[in-house]
């Protein structure tokens, strides 16, 4: 029998060893802070390229746009973070309105289409994606469609579609329809939708919901999709994309941002992040890795596998002018958060 | 001179005195028995004396250093006074070895010498060293226990109760061995108990205590033979007490004339006897006898308990005698008393 | 008074010499208590209160306009109805199946009762929201309240079984005996002798199954199933820590306050009986027969296959398609590392903060004290979600430097799971009885060093317990995580979470694996405390 008080010594001595090496579980003060809303696996494509062709670490934390966009407003001039990338364009909006964005280098603007970056604001497109109705080839014919997202709202189509409305993605569909159509409108439709759609925590679980014959159809983005078909399609192989195009609501093409922050304490190798991100290496990895998201540099090809961006005929919407907050509490006020 | 002494010690809890205004003196190499119902604050002066807890007001002092006075009190680590629990608190998580090495600063060699010594001296055997104190028998238990106190060369020792959780024929022998080496040793001892037999076996000195109060004390003959009230006298040992009409020295009462150890005293008063004091017989051998009648004779092996009636008692009286001869239900018998009766206070 | 020989004056002489008396100071009693000890454990009180104070201010913050606002509209009735539902539905389920395991397992002569019984406590070892994993890869459509009965079920009923399974272990067999001598048949005397025996059993256990279906989100949320908890985290995603979030969490403390104080008055003045020796006869375990046999063993059969068979097949299932490359993963291990680290600072820390609570509830018991740990077991009360909330709104504003830092996430699992460890630790530091402690100080030990040397040797098997508890509850955590991770830091159950989220099946089962391995010793240890204070 071993003494219990050489056992207790044993068990502190363990402890403390590893209560010692928990002491430098946070990371180390060189390097930068990515707020990262994008999605995980194509950030860190993008983290690993860069560190390797710079030997600059970067740290990432993973949230949600309007999640991480708040948490930085919030944190105000001592933030953390020096470089913010989000899925979709409103929280970007909402820390540019903050004035906390630091102006981008002109060398990172010139790198990256017009049409994707706001006119105003010190943010530039990084990625693009476009609003897409999934929906189960075995139970709708192309007849069957909806014309337009607003047709979601009818009576027919309760309890027949799907969306993920705590999803900063959802969210950001809903600020372009809010910028599009008005308050009210908006309003009017988040109510039809509380009673017509089905909440779900995800896009890929929507679209996993709509193979399976739970539901008809549902709002997502189109990279979900292309993304399964191009693993096994198991979670998509009963499905197909509609796009609604005639520049509805439903076709609008959400820009996923990335912006330097004013208080960031590295700006130059933030500064190199963005640009790097925006320029070949970065944009090369939304064509061939399995991001399936829209490139948007100058001359930048995206997947061929994809519909072309330009015959989306998408809205044309001012992403500086999405507004976040206002759709989360039209959202909240229709009983959907 | 080297004692210990207890100045008007109080302790208070809440509104309960535990100790209430206790002095006692007892002198180096005696054994002390503090003796007296549960709930008698004996115990708390112990602890007081071990320093684990301290006194509202009053003095201890011992071997002319203070240990507590004026609210103040020495740590119970710097007093250098052993102290024997009662279920002998022996350390769960060390061997015996250990538990008796606790207390010693000595290191290796000398250490184990030092060990083995005093497993010796409380006549263990030198192969219990490595046993766990849950492998120990009770009595066991208790010598561990003491040899660890005697470790510390202690100025004094306490012994709260320790024999209290054995067998009879074992508590015998443990008592005279502690006393024993306790003596030998020149180890002053202060005994708590509420086993009146082993306080009068055990000390030299006794004290009595009730109710947080210090009744009594001295040597355990003149406690026993003039106890300073009929709980006191009752507490320590089986007694008669009668009514007396007293003057000058003698007690007129059931049993006749006898003398009391009181020449003063005049007037109705009670009087002790212990029961070895009467002589019980046939028939009338002396004048000075008394006869009585057996009410009833409840056997109880060496001695048995008789209800004697006598002419000038309303209730019979209770007297534990001998067993043998074994006076039959309803014959006459004899009472001689022999030396004094003790005249208790009004 | 006897006179003192010479020969003993000169033995004392002797000593003297030995140890000369020159009269160290004398000190001022020390007060009963350390002030170190009160007042390291009113601190902890007062930590616990962070939360609770956090909503109230708030609250009051927000203004009792949009309080009514963001409270008092459909979407919380309906997110009401579903957790009240829930539980209303659950309860009851987890109530009879664990009441009938425990029966059939201690007092029935149902085949290989002690493998039922350690199966019945295995599905601890699987964490709620791998339940659910488990569940939804195997059927997609599985969803809804009834998908989140079923699942609450299998996930928590063991907490019923648990405390039933002990009570009918200990509980004297003479009591139904005397009841079948008075003339009841079985049946009538299971339901009026043995039951109500078991009724504080229930209380306790169906306390704890509430709390947890209060606080649990993974499980739910894979589930599309809304709670007040699932709720509070779209908040939290679609507006970091706004008010909406806030009042939400306001409403789910206040369920948990409700619940708290209903298990109190339904306990009434009734007390958890203290464990005894356990009863002098062991009880005749009843004789099933063919007739009431088969479906017994059905039941466990059918219990085990739900609660351990899917979770273990689609897992199984997984792994396989995953081979080799699936633990490849470069983020995985890191993940275990800090799952490890996290776990074991935080089990160090929770420990250490309980050591003052957990003695002075031993050995100095007051009302003050009472409360202090009333407090405490208040916040451990709340769901994760709700005390992380708090510590992000409070280090965000007021505390910076302890924002996103490996500090606040630790605090927020001692404030979660602090009882965890005072339970253990209060049980041993009992064993080290206030006596011993006295006897070490009267062998020249200073109180301190006699706290170290004796008191807390002794209490190292409890603290050791208490810190395996904490240690496997923290690397389960996922909400409170999710939200205090510093920049950069994932455990294996944020990491599970981020795999499922994007349905990665495939890369999430290691991430499940590993944590039902590390789970497993908690389960072992509960079996082994549970037929150890059964007196077995």
């Amino acid at each position: 029998m071993s003494s219990p008080s050489t056992r207790f010594a044993k068990i502190s001595l363990l402890l403390a060893t590893l209560f010692a090496g928990s002491a430098h579980a946070a990371p180390s003060a060189e390097g930068i802070v990515v707020y990262n809303a994008q999605h995980e696996s194509l950030t860190k494509s993008w983290v690993e390229g860069f560190t390797k062709e710079t030997g600059i670490k970067v740290t990432v934390r993973n949230g949600s746009d309007s999640e991480m966009g708040n948490q930085i407003v919030q944190e105000g001039a001592s933030s953390p973070a020096d470089v913010f990338l989000t899925e979709n364009s409103p929280a970007m909006v909402l820390v540019d309105n903050a004035k906390l964005l630091a102006p981008l280098s002109p060398a990172t603007l010139a790198q990256v289409d017009p049409a994707y970056r706001p006119a105003q604001g010190k943010w530039v497109g990084i990625a693009a994606r476009s609003t897409v109705f999934v929906y189960n080839k075995n139970r709708l014919t192309p007849q069957e469609l909806p014309k337009s997202l607003l047709d979601l709202a009818k009576p027919e189509w309760k309890g027949r579609w799907g969306a993920a409305p705590a999803g900063a993605d959802f969210q950001a569909i809903v600020s372009a329809l809010l910028e599009q159509k008005g308050e009210a409108a908006t309003l009017a439709w988040l109510k039809a939708m509380k009673t017509n759609a089905l909440p779900y925590k995800g896009n890929s679980v929507v679209m996993k919901a709509v193979n399976a014959s739970q539901i008809d159809g549902g709002v997502i983005y189109h990279y979900y999709y292309f993304g399964d078909q191009s693993k096994t399609g198991e979670n998509s192989k009963n499905t197909a994309l509609h796009y609604f195009k005639h520049q509805d609501p439903g076709a609008f093409v959400s820009l996923s941002g990335g912006g330097v922050l004013a208080s960031s304490k590295h700006k130059e190798e933030a500064q190199a992040f963005l640009k790097w991100v925006t320029g070949k290496g970065g944009q090369d990895i939304l064509r061939t890795e399995n991001s399936f998201e829209y490139a948007v540099g100058l001359g930048a090809q995206s997947n061929p596998k994809l519909v072309p961006l330009k015959n989306l005929d998408a809205p044309k919407i001012d992403a500086s002018r999405l507004n976040s907050r206002k759709t989360v509490e039209l959202m909240t006020q229709a009983g959907l958060l | 001179m080297s004692s210990l002494h207890l100045h008007q010690l109080c302790k208070h809890y809440g509104s309960v005195k535990a100790v209430d205004h206790v002095s006692l003196h007892a002198t180096a190499g005696s054994r002390l028995a503090i003796v007296g119902p549960s709930g008698s604050g004996k115990t708390t002066l112990l602890r007081m004396i071990a320093g684990f807890e301290f006194p509202d007001s009053g003095s201890i002092s011992l071997n002319g250093q203070t240990l507590a006075a004026d609210g103040r009190a020495l740590p119970a680590h710097l007093r250098r006074i052993g102290y024997v629990a009662q279920d002998g608190a022996l350390f769960p998580h060390l061997t015996v070895a250990d538990n008796i090495g606790f207390g010693l600063t000595d290191k290796g060699h000398a250490r184990q010498q030092r060990i083995a010594e005093l497993v010796e001296m409380v006549a263990l055997d030198q192969h219990m060293l490595q046993r766990w104190p849950h492998e120990l028998s009770g009595g066991q238990q208790q010598r561990v226990a003491l040899a660890r106190a005697l470790a510390q060369q202690p100025q004094l020792m306490l012994l709260d109760e320790p024999f209290s959780a054995l067998d009879t024929g074992l508590r015998a022998a443990m008592r005279q061995m502690v006393a024993q080496l306790l003596g030998e040793a020149g180890i002053s001892a202060i005994l708590v108990t509420h086993d009146q037999a082993e306080a009068l076996s055990f000390a030299d000195q006794l004290a009595v205590m009730r109710q947080g109060r210090l009744i009594q004390s001295g040597t355990p003959q003149q406690l026993y033979s003039q106890p300073a009230d009929e709980t006191t006298a009752l507490f320590l040992g089986e007694a008669l007490i009668l009514p007396a009409q007293v003057k000058a020295g003698q007690a007129q009462c059931a049993l006749g004339e006898i003398a009391v150890n009181d020449g003063q005293f005049c007037g109705a008063g009670r009087i002790m006897l212990r029961p070895e004091q009467l002589t019980l017989q046939a028939e009338a051998g002396a004048a000075s006898a008394v006869m009585a009648q057996v009410v009833e004779c409840d056997f109880g092996g060496h001695s048995s308990l008789l209800s004697l009636r006598l002419p000038e008692l309303a209730s019979p009286l209770q007297l534990r005698s001998a067993s043998w001869p074994l006076p039959a239900r309803g014959s006459m018998v004899a009472l001689t008393v022999q030396g004094r009766a003790h005249l208790l206070p009004a | 008074m006897p006179s003192t020989s010479s020969s003993t004056s000169a033995a004392a002489a002797a000593a003297d010499t030995l140890h000369p008396t020159t009269s160290p100071e004398l000190r001022l009693p020390g007060r009963r208590l350390p002030l170190w000890l009160s007042g390291s454990s009113l601190l902890v009180s007062l930590l616990a209160l962070l939360p609770l104070a956090f909503i109230i201010a708030i609250s009051i913050q927000t203004g009792w306009e949009t309080v009514v606002r963001l409270v008092f509209r459909p979407r919380v009735g309906e997110l009401l109805f579903n957790t009240s539902l829930l539980v209303v539905l659950t309860l009851p389920l987890c109530v009879a199946l664990g009441i009938a395991m425990a029966w059939l397992t201690e007092r029935s002569n149902l085949p290989a009762r002690r493998i039922w019984s350690a199966l019945a406590i295995a599905p601890l070892a699987v964490p709620a929201f791998v339940h659910s994993y488990a569940w939804i890869s195997l059927l997609p459509a599985f969803n809804g309240l009834a998908a989140a009965v079923l699942l609450s079920v299998i996930a928590y009923f063991p907490f019923i079984y648990l405390p039933a399974a002990a009570a009918l272990r200990r509980m004297d067999p003479a009591l139904e005996d005397s009841a079948a001598a008075l003339g009841l048949a079985p049946w009538a005397v299971f339901r009026r002798v043995t039951l109500p025996q078991l009724r504080l059993a229930i209380w306790g256990g169906g306390l704890l199954v509430s709390l947890h279906l209060l606080a649990e989100y993974g499980l739910y949320a894979m589930i599309r199933f809304d709670t007040f908890t699932t709720a509070i985290f779209d908040q939290f995603q679609s507006s970091f820590n706004g008010p909406a979030a806030n009042m939400l969490a306001g409403v789910l403390a206040l369920c948990c306050l409700l619940l708290l104080s209903a298990e109190a008055a339904s306990r009434g003045t009734a007390r958890y009986a203290r464990v005894g020796a356990g009863s002098a006869r062991q009880a005749v375990p009843a004789r099933l027969g063919w007739r009431w046999g088969l479906p017994s063993l059905l039941l466990c059969l059918a219990t085990a296959a739900l609660t351990l068979g899917v979770p273990l097949l689609t897992l199984g299932h997984w792994l396989w398609e995953g081979g080799g490359e699936a633990w490849h993963n470069a983020a995985l291990w890191p993940a275990l590392r800090q799952t490890l680290l996290f776990g074991a600072a935080g089990a160090v820390l929770t420990v250490l903060a309980a050591v003052p609570l957990a003695w002075l509830s031993v050995r100095a018991p007051s009302r003050l004290q009472r409360l202090q740990e009333g407090c405490n077991y208040i916040t451990s009360a709340l769901p994760g979600i709700v005390t992380a909330l708090a510590l992000v709104t409070i280090t965000i504003n007021f505390a910076r430097p302890l924002y996103q830092t490996v500090l606040t996430i630790l605090l927020a699992y001692l404030l979660m799971f602090l009882p965890r460890a005072l339970i253990s630790l209060r049980a041993g530091i009992a064993q080290a009885p206030a006596e011993l402690e006295n006897a070490a100080r009267s062998l020249g030990c200073t109180p301190g060093r006699a706290l170290w040397r004796v008191t807390l040797r002794l209490a190292a098997p409890g603290a050791a317990a208490g810190m395996a508890m904490v240690f496997l509850a923290i690397s389960n955590e996922l909400t409170a995580t999710l939200l205090l991770a510093p920049n950069g830091t994932r455990t294996l159950a944020t990491g599970f979470w981020a795999m499922t989220s994007e349905i990665d099946y495939i890369a999430a089962a290691p991430y499940a694996l590993l944590m039902v391995v590390l789970s497993l010793p908690l389960t072992w240890l509960l079996h082994y405390h549970s037929k150890r204070t059964a007196g077995r």
